[in-house]
Parts: C-alpha cells; sequence; structure tokens
C-alpha cells in the first residue's frame, strides 16, 4: 500500500474542489492534492452543456463545461497534483484516506487538512413514494442529463418529469431539443421548485406545461414504462382522490431533490445538519472534525455554481490557516440562528474570535420584498433590503463587524416587526 | 371421500355462496362455480383444504367482473413446434428459482444430462429475488407437514452448501422476547412448537441471558424490560439471488445447461409417462421433467395432465433500508407483543414478514402478505408499503427506504409444498407451492427430489450414475468490501480492474463487475448484474453507476448500448442514439 503525506487533500474535483484547491495553492499551500472517482476533473458540470454558469464570477454566461474548464485550466496551471479515476473509500476523524485506483492500488494519504468536496446525489423513486410497476425507463434527470449529453443516447420518446427543480427544467428543454416529447412537468408543491429564469427559458419558450399541486403515485409497465398515473395533492402532499389521470409516455424523469453525499463524512464521525443534510460548519467551513472542512453541495445543496466555487475559497483558507495555526482543541463556538422565514444559515455557527464570515441561506416562502436582518444580542450587524426572493434562490451576505456571541438571522416581510 | 360432507358444512360457512365440489380418488377436491370476491375465492379454498379428508384444492372459481388473467400458452406453443425437437435431454428442469437451481446442482452429481428451462433472462427472478433471506429455523412451521420437515433438514444443511458453494450464510440467530410475564406463554406455545419439530438448540432464556445473546437490546434501552426470550440460534441470513447464483454457476460447472428466455408452453406425455416439454424455442425430449415454476408450477402440472393444486398469488411488499440506518439487533429479533399475538391467531396462513436485516447490514422490511388474483402483478401500493413498515414501529421511517418491491409467493390452498413424482404422469415431478420457508428448505427439497429421481432410475432399471469427477466446490469471485487495505492492494496490483471502482454506494468494482460477467452464468441485464456484485443496490439506486454498468455489459457482449435491458425482455434502457444521423442515413441509403 502506497503512502502519501499531503498538507491539504481535496476530495472530489468539482466546482467546489477545484475552486478549493486553487485557492489553497494560491495561499502558499505546498502540497496540494485533489482525489477525484471520475476519469475528469469537472464534477456534474462535464454533463452541463446548457449556458447560464459563471454569471457572478466571471460576468459571463457560460456553460458548465466552459466553467468547469476554466478551473480546470488554472489547477494544471498551478501544477496542482490531481488523481483521477480514484476512489476514496474511508475517512478517519484523524485525516486518513484510504483510496484506490488502478494505476497505484491502495492509497493511504495522511493529510494536515482535508476538504470534502463530494457534491450531491439524487432522491429516486422510492424516496418520493411512486408506486406500481419497476420496469426501464426511469430514471432521474442526471442520469437521462449524462446519458443523452455525455454518452449520445436517448433513453425515450415521450416523457413526463416529476419535479420543477433547475435540473427538471433544464432537462426539459433539453429533452424536447433532442426531439423526445415532454409531455410536462409536474410539481408536488405548490410552487415551482426551480429558478424563475429557467421557468421561462425552459418552459415556457417550448410551450411545455407545468403542473403544480400535482404528483406521480404510480408507474405502469414491465418491461419499459408505458404509462405513469398523476395526480392532484392537498396541502399535505396527499394525492385527492377522483384527480388521478393516466399518462401515456415510456420515460418518467424524476428531479426531486439533491441530497449532500456524506457517507465519507459519517466514516470520520462527522455531525450532520438534518435540515442542510451536510455537515454542521463554522465560518472556516469547517466540520466538527478539526482539520476537515467541507464545501460545495455536500455541504449545502447551492443553487449556483458560482456560490459553490465560493464556498471551497472559504474552505481553503480555513484549511490554510489551521495547518499554518496548527489548532489542536476544539473552538469554542457561537450557534447561527435561523429565524422568520429563514429556513437554514450555513454555517451554523461561529467560532468566537470570528469578525468576518460570509453566510448563505434560503428563506420559506415566496415575497416580493422582504428585510433581511442579522442581529447579535441587541445589535443589528446588518439590514438588507430583497426583492423577489424565494424557496429555490439561495441567499448570501457578508459582515464584517461580528464581535462574538450568538448571531440570529431573520427574513420578515416589509413592514413587519420594524423596531 | 364424502363429498356431501363438505357441502353441508360449506353451506354453513359460506351462506350465499355457490360452489360444486368434486373430488378424485386421491382426494384432491375441485371447486367450481362463481362466487362473490376474490377474498372468498381464496377463503373458500383454503377451508376446504383443511378439511381433514382433504389433500389439495383445485380451484376453478370465478368471480363475476372480476378478471383473473390466464396466461396465453398458445403462441409460445406454435413456435416451439414449428422448431420441432431442439434437444434431447434425460431431465428438464422448469425454472431457475431457488428450487430449480437447487436440484439441478444436486442432479449433477450423476452422469446425466440436465437442461435447467428459464423464462425470464436469469436465475431467482421470480419469488427467490422478492425474499428477505431468511434461513428459518423451523419453529414456526406446522409440525407434521412436509415443510416443517424440509425446512429443518434444509436450516441444517446450509452450513454445507454455504461452505462448498462459498456464499455469505450468517447464522444470526432469532428471538422472540416478553416485556410482560403473561406473554411467556406465547413464548412456551412456540418453543413447544420448536421443539416438536426438532428446530436445532431452541431454548427459552431469562432476560438477563437475552441481553447477552442480543446487545441490541441493551442499546436500544429495552434491555431491563426483556422478562423472557425464546432463542432459536439456528437461524440464518442470506442473500438468496446470491444462492440461487452459486448454485446455478456450480452446476453449470459441472455440466449442467440453462435455457434462458425460454417459456415451456406444454409437457409431452405419452401413455402415463412423461416425454418432454414444448419451449417457445423448440422442443426438448426428456426422461424426466421436474417441475419448478414457482408461480406457475399449478399450470405446468396440468400440462403434464396432473391438475392436482390451484396456486393464489400471495403478493409480498420488501422495504430495504439505508444503510446509514444501522440495524438494532444482530439476530433476527422480535417484541412478542399481545397484538403480535393477535395478529398470528387473525391470520392462520401468515402475516408475513417484520423487521429483520440482510447480510450486507441493511434493514429489511416485510414483505406484506396479499392475496391478488394477477399471477403478473408485481406492482407495489401505499397499503402493502405501510403494512410491512409498519411492522417497525416507530424505529424505522420512510425516509430510511432506498427500495421497495414485490413478490408474489407461490400460495397453493393446502399451505404446505406439493413435492411427488407425479402418480398421474410417471417421470414428471413436481416442486410445486414452494413458498415460505422455501429458501430454508431448498437444500432438502434438493435431496428429495434427487432420491426421487433416484429411487425411480433404480426402480425402472438405468440406475443413475455418480460423475467421478463432481466438483462441489465454487470458488466465488472476490468481494472487496469484505477485505482488508492489504488484501485490496494485492488484489489490485494483480488485476487493475479492482482499483476502479463503479458503484460509489457500495463500493463495487470495475473487476467485480468483470468477474460476473465472465462467470459461468453470465448475467445478461443490469438488475441481473445487481443482483451479482451488489452495482446499483445502494442508496443512489444507480443513478451514478447504471452506465457505467450499461457500457460493460454492452462491451462484453459485444452489444450494442441500445440493446442492453434493464431486465430482460423490452425493459431496453436506450432507445437510439442522439449522435447517429450520419450512420443512419449510411444505413438507409
Amino acid at each position: 500500500m502506497k503512502h502519501i503525506d499531503s498538507d491539504i487533500v481535496v476530495i472530489g474535483a468539482g466546482p467546489a474542489g477545484m475552486a478549493a484547491a486553487i485557492k489553497a495553492r494560491e495561499l502558499g499551500t505546498e502540497k496540494v492534492l485533489v482525489l477525484e472517482r471520475d476519469t475528469e476533473a469537472g464534477g456534474i458540470l462535464q454533463q452541463c452543456i446548457h449556458d447560464g454558469f459563471g454569471i457572478h464570477r466571471f460576468g459571463r454566461r457560460m456553460s458548465g463545461n466552459q466553467y468547469a474548464q476554466a478551473f480546470a485550466d488554472r489547477l494544471a496551471e498551478l501544477q496542482i497534483e490531481l488523481k483521477t479515476d480514484t476512489m476514496v473509500l474511508e475517512l478517519t476523524p484523524q485525516r486518513t484516506i484510504y483510496a484506490c485506483n488502478k494505476t497505484e492500488g491502495m492509497l493511504e494519504i495522511h493529510a494536515k487538512a482535508v476538504i470534502l468536496a463530494m457534491g450531491c446525489r439524487e432522491r429516486t423513486a422510492s424516496q418520493v413514494l411512486i408506486y406500481g410497476d419497476r420496469p426501464a425507463g426511469v430514471l432521474t434527470a442526471g442520469a437521462v442529463q449524462r446519458y443523452i449529453n455525455m454518452e449520445g443516447y436517448l433513453p425515450g420518446k415521450k416523457a413526463v418529469i416529476l419535479g420543477s427543480g433547475d435540473i427538471g427544467l433544464i432537462m426539459a428543454r433539453r429533452m424536447t431539443l433532442e426531439g423526445i416529447e415532454v409531455e410536462g412537468v409536474y410539481e408536488v408543491m405548490e410552487n415551482p421548485g426551480g429558478l424563475t429564469r429557467n421557468i421561462v427559458q425552459c418552459l415556457d419558450d417550448y410551450g411545455i406545461p407545468l403542473h403544480l399541486s400535482t404528483t406521480v403515485t404510480e408507474v405502469h409497465g414491465r418491461g419499459r414504462v408505458e404509462a405513469v398515473t398523476v395526480a392532484q395533492v392537498d396541502e399535505n402532499r396527499k394525492p385527492i382522490p377522483g384527480t388521478q389521470r393516466r399518462i401515456d409516455c415510456d420515460l418518467l424523469v424524476l428531479a426531486v431533490g439533491l441530497i449532500p453525499e456524506n457517507e465519507l463524512s459519517r466514516t470520520a464521525g462527522i455531525e450532520i445538519d438534518p435540515r442542510t443534510r451536510g455537515p454542521v460548519l463554522d465560518n472556516a467551513f469547517m466540520t466538527g472534525v478539526p482539520g476537515i472542512f467541507a464545501a460545495g453541495n455536500v455541504a449545502v445543496v447551492f443553487d449556483l455554481v458560482d456560490y459553490v466555487s465560493e464556498s471551497g475559497e472559504i474552505a481553503a483558507r480555513g484549511a490554510a490557516e489551521f495547518i499554518a495555526g496548527g489548532q489542536t482543541s476544539a473552538a469554542e463556538y457561537c450557534p447561527v440562528l435561523a429565524d422568520g422565514e429563514v429556513s437554514f444559515v450555513v454555517p451554523q455557527r461561529i467560532r468566537k474570535d470570528c469578525r468576518e464570515a460570509t453566510f448563505f441561506l434560503r428563506v420559506k416562502n415566496a415575497r416580493k420584498t422582504a428585510t433581511l436582518r442579522c442581529i447579535a444580542g441587541d445589535e443589528t450587524l446588518l439590514k438588507k433590503k430583497c426583492m423577489h426572493i424565494a424557496p429555490p434562490e439561495m441567499l448570501t451576505f457578508s459582515t464584517d463587524k461580528i464581535k462574538g456571541g450568538a448571531l440570529t438571522v431573520s427574513m420578515e416581510k416589509e413592514g413587519e416587526a420594524d423596531d | 371421500m364424502d363429498i356431501s360432507k363438505i357441502e353441508k358444512a360449506f353451506k354453513k360457512k359460506f351462506p350465499g355462496e355457490k360452489v360444486s365440489f368434486s373430488a378424485d380418488k386421491r382426494s384432491i377436491v375441485t371447486l367450481r362455480g362463481e362466487v362473490g370476491t376474490w377474498e372468498n375465492l381464496v377463503a373458500i379454498g383454503q377451508w376446504t383444504a383443511k378439511r381433514p379428508e382433504v389433500k389439495n384444492v383445485v380451484s376453478k372459481l370465478t368471480v363475476p367482473g372480476l378478471c383473473i388473467p390466464k396466461k396465453d400458452y398458445a403462441p409460445f406453443k406454435a413456435a416451439g413446434e414449428a422448431l420441432g425437437v431442439t434437444e434431447r435431454a434425460d431431465v428438464v428442469i422448469i425454472g431457475a428459482g431457488i428450487s430449480g437451481c437447487g436440484i439441478a446442482r444436486e442432479l449433477s452429481k450423476y452422469s446425466l444430462k440436465v437442461l435447467v428451462v428459464e423464462k425470464d433472462d436469469d436465475v431467482a427472478t421470480g419469488a427467490t429475488k422478492a425474499n428477505n433471506g431468511n434461513i428459518h429455523p423451523g419453529h414456526a412451521v406446522t409440525p407434521g407437514t412436509l415443510k416443517a420437515k424440509l425446512n429443518i433438514e434444509g436450516n441444517r444443511m446450509y452450513t454445507q452448501w454455504a461452505e462448498e458453494l462459498g456464499f455469505e450464510l450468517q447464522r444470526s440467530g432469532a428471538m422472540g422476547y416478553v416485556t410482560r410475564w403473561p406473554l411467556k406463554l406465547a413464548l412456551k406455545y412456540s418453543y413447544s412448537k420448536a421443539k416438536k419439530n426438532g428446530a436445532d438448540g431452541a431454548e427459552i432464556v431469562s432476560g438477563k441471558r437475552a441481553r447477552e445473546l442480543e446487545p441490541g437490546l441493551d442499546r436500544c434501552g429495552i434491555g431491563p424490560k426483556v422478562k423472557a426470550a425464546l432463542w432459536l440460534p439456528s437461524m440464518g441470513l442470506v442473500e438468496p439471488y446470491q444462492v440461487a447464483v452459486a448454485l446455478a454457476e456450480n452446476a453449470v460447472e459441472n455440466g449442467v445447461r440453462f435455457l434462458f428466455n425460454r417459456t415451456v408452453a406444454d409437457v409431452l406425455t405419452e401413455g402415463g409417462q412423461v416425454k418432454g416439454v414444448v419451449t417457445d424455442k423448440g422442443i426438448i425430449e426428456a426422461r424426466y421433467v421436474i417441475n419448478c415454476a414457482g408461480i406457475y408450477a399449478d399450470e405446468i402440472s396440468a400440462m403434464a395432465g396432473d391438475e392436482c393444486y390451484t396456486i393464489h398469488p400471495r403478493k409480498g411488499v420488501i422495504a430495504i433500508l439505508d444503510k446509514a440506518k444501522r440495524p438494532l439487533f444482530n439476530c433476527l429479533c422480535e417484541h412478542i407483543t399481545l397484538d403480535e399475538v393477535k395478529l398470528n391467531l387473525k391470520n392462520t396462513t401468515t402475516k408475513g414478514g417484520g423487521m429483520c436485516r440482510t447480510p450486507e447490514w441493511n434493514i429489511l422490511m416485510g414483505p406484506s402478505a396479499a392475496e391478488i388474483s394477477d399471477k403478473e402483478d408485481l406492482s407495489t401500493n401505499p397499503q402493502d408499503l405501510a403494512y410491512a413498515m409498519g411492522r417497525g414501529g416507530d424505529k424505522v421511517s420512510y425516509g430510511d427506504v432506498i427500495r421497495y418491491f414485490a413478490g408474489n409467493r407461490p400460495a397453493d390452498y393446502s399451505e404446505d409444498f406439493v413435492i411427488e413424482m407425479s402418480p398421474v404422469t410417471h417421470g414428471f415431478v413436481n416442486v410445486g407451492a414452494i413458498q415460505s420457508p422455501g429458501l430454508a428448505s431448498a437444500p432438502a427439497v434438493a435431496r428429495m427430489v434427487e432420491n426421487i429421481i433416484r429411487q425411480d432410475a433404480k426402480e425402472t432399471g438405468a440406475p443413475l450414475e455418480k460423475k467421478e469427477n463432481w466438483n462441489p466446490k465454487r470458488i466465488p469471485p472476490p468481494e472487496l468490501r469484505r477485505m482488508s487495505w492489504q488484501e485490496r492492494d494485492e488484489l489490485i496490483k494483480e488485476n487493475p480492474a479492482y482499483g476502479r471502482v463503479i458503484c460509489r454506494c457500495e463500493g463495487i468494482t470495475e473487476g467485480e463487475i468483470l468477474a460476473a460477467v465472465r462467470s459461468p452464468v453470465p448475467p445478461a441485464s443490469i438488475d441481473a448484474v445487481k443482483r451479482r456484485t451488489r452495482a446499483g443496490m445502494g442508496r443512489c439506486q444507480g443513478g451514478f453507476c447504471q452506465p457505467r454498468v450499461l457500457e460493460l455489459l454492452a462491451r462484453e457482449q459485444g452489444d450494442d448500448w441500445t440493446e442492453v435491458t434493464l431486465k430482460g425482455g423490452n425493459s431496453n434502457v436506450l432507445l437510439k442514439e442522439n449522435r447517429c444521423e450520419e450512420k443512419a442515413g449510411e444505413v438507409s441509403e
């Protein structure tokens, strides 16, 4: 078994991992090693041939591939070591990584700091309680995207899409362009799950109907999908009897949510936040296990790749400081609480000596205008008016006015609870 | 046999239902008529079979307005007859489930040409794959039945099977515990049944001993409340499809051939002697035909002129939970509550399975148990899943479920196995109604059928000869998840394919998939690869690895990607290339 010593090991070469590795090197970290299970760097961006990436970071609309390539080029330029086709099998709390690949066999890697950037996976049919038969032709949107965009195959002729998250919307357009008839997009919630711009550009522009408060309850067909049953749902998301409708199709595409891939995090004993399903993080994006950081969708599912990369850079800074400072004992923390219309805030806690930090949050309801506040005790550190907020769109803010103590992040409807 | 007595009792029991009864000299009662509901139809069959003088029941009952689908064998038969005789064999086994595979392997000891004919694309595609993998200790079966005898024998024989065939068998033990003294009576009742059947090592233990045997009781806080428990150390856990694959591979190594995607459409007989089978791909002549057709066994038996039982499918839905949800117990551990006792008393046939774990440490819930009319209906529904999940109390939630599926148990009305050389058609052997504990009994079923054939061969003047070079051993393919880092390292150095992980969730490598694809019974579909390797069995359910598995299958089989199926038949995953306009143009020009 090959032994490797490294300063910072990044697990995953998607947009979070590459950004983290690049930042770590730019900050002067000598031994940076990136481990990637796929054949190439880029992560899920490899199959995202649509545009809209990089607006915040590069000020222009790029395809997912272009965005990933920009980082991959920089990675190469900085001569950062990247091991592809390399799967991490176990991570210990002492930051020992066991990984394997074809050419080197088993690797035992000792890292001074680890940045987790494994991304997320898609929820499946069983996880959203679809019943009926189990034929071929029930695929997650990501799998369909891979088959069409990377492998060059069409998995059906007529599709029903369940879930109006961004991937579902993007795939509605993509399949239409490839000649697959998209019967409609069905969404169990009363509001769309994806960004407004995607509703407009991917459904409205192509005349694809979006059915809200409606879900797929059953799949029919023993070999291939022959039809699905859809039904309207009540306020508890339970199908309303009598509203069932059978739709003939040969493909059911599931875009029903993403789950951070924290299986490795669990092997290291990292505490997971049940709301984000990612690790509980501090202001440096360090997990509860000293020296192990998390960035990108493994930490919390982001909406924009720009934020994913930004979180990678935050984690890289944290990791570099961790190595320099040689922190051995756990830091003292103050909680960051979500209040009012805020459903969660990441990071979930800050170190007592933290003076500035960047936060990411999501809201519970759509509002035309609302006020975001970050409060420490009696003091309002930040007050910001927000326009057109909605649960699918992540909000972010930074503040350098932190003086220690717990923070509360709230979002109130304009004119309410104004002090 | 006095039919009038049954008719009289029937009128009392089912007033308003009109059924005509007839019996043959074997005391097999045939029911005819129309009844009100499917539930009644099943209940009447079961009630009739319970009359002491009745051997079994053939039900031709119908329910007005209810479609009871019947498989149409005519096109298969016509296709096969058009091809004529394509094979000659000594033994044809119909069905490659756990019974068929077990018998094939047992008969591979002899100098016989054995063919296994299977309608699907792989072994274990029916009841076997939708089984919870419990090797029951034999305490729950009605004493005195064939089931009870074969369950106990089969359970014992599994140790040797596992050793020879190299599949994972964990003797986890089973425990039923009570937290209220009065319920100890229920334990005593179960214990006496276990003793009567001969379940190995059964004993009633104190609460203290129960907590030693199952530390999970204390881990989940119930330990101090346990008053007493029935301990059954012989309970085993397997992955049922792994057992079937191992048996099939070993059988093939010893000369047996498996013919997949072949439907048996008729059984040929001549003057009370079996002559062979008609399949959709030609006629196979044979001296013995062994009917292991599971849910269709009654139809096959009727083809052989021996209509002696009726299968009524009993659907079971099973839910598999994410490995992140750790099983509470090592053994199969059941809290015997008053409700459980009542449930047992209410359900004379089965209440289905409860919570257990697989050898791979997934929690498994179910199966449920629901009588249905369509043998091919393998759909899941909210009620059955709720039943399966409900057996876990508040310990499990839907959020932990990664997959649920259904299988149909081949139940007959006698609720016992039907294993015999047909008294009507010589050479035709029924192995029917093999529902629970069919998996646990499989080794004993195989041995019993071997004895039937050997005995008959001796009596008919052509005794079986043992092969000198029969090899009982199957070397299992490497399973990297069970290896140390050092062992993995060495294996990857030998064969780099073991260094590329294809299935992230279960950690399955390209090497393992290739080993399966190149095995003696090669998998032909993505699900078949899954059953052999576990690739795609994890929490993402193949979201990431399916394209890679598909690629490997296509490459190894020399197929186009669009030819690869999820589970045989027309279950193709991909329909066409989207970058092939030029190519398509060339073809059409």
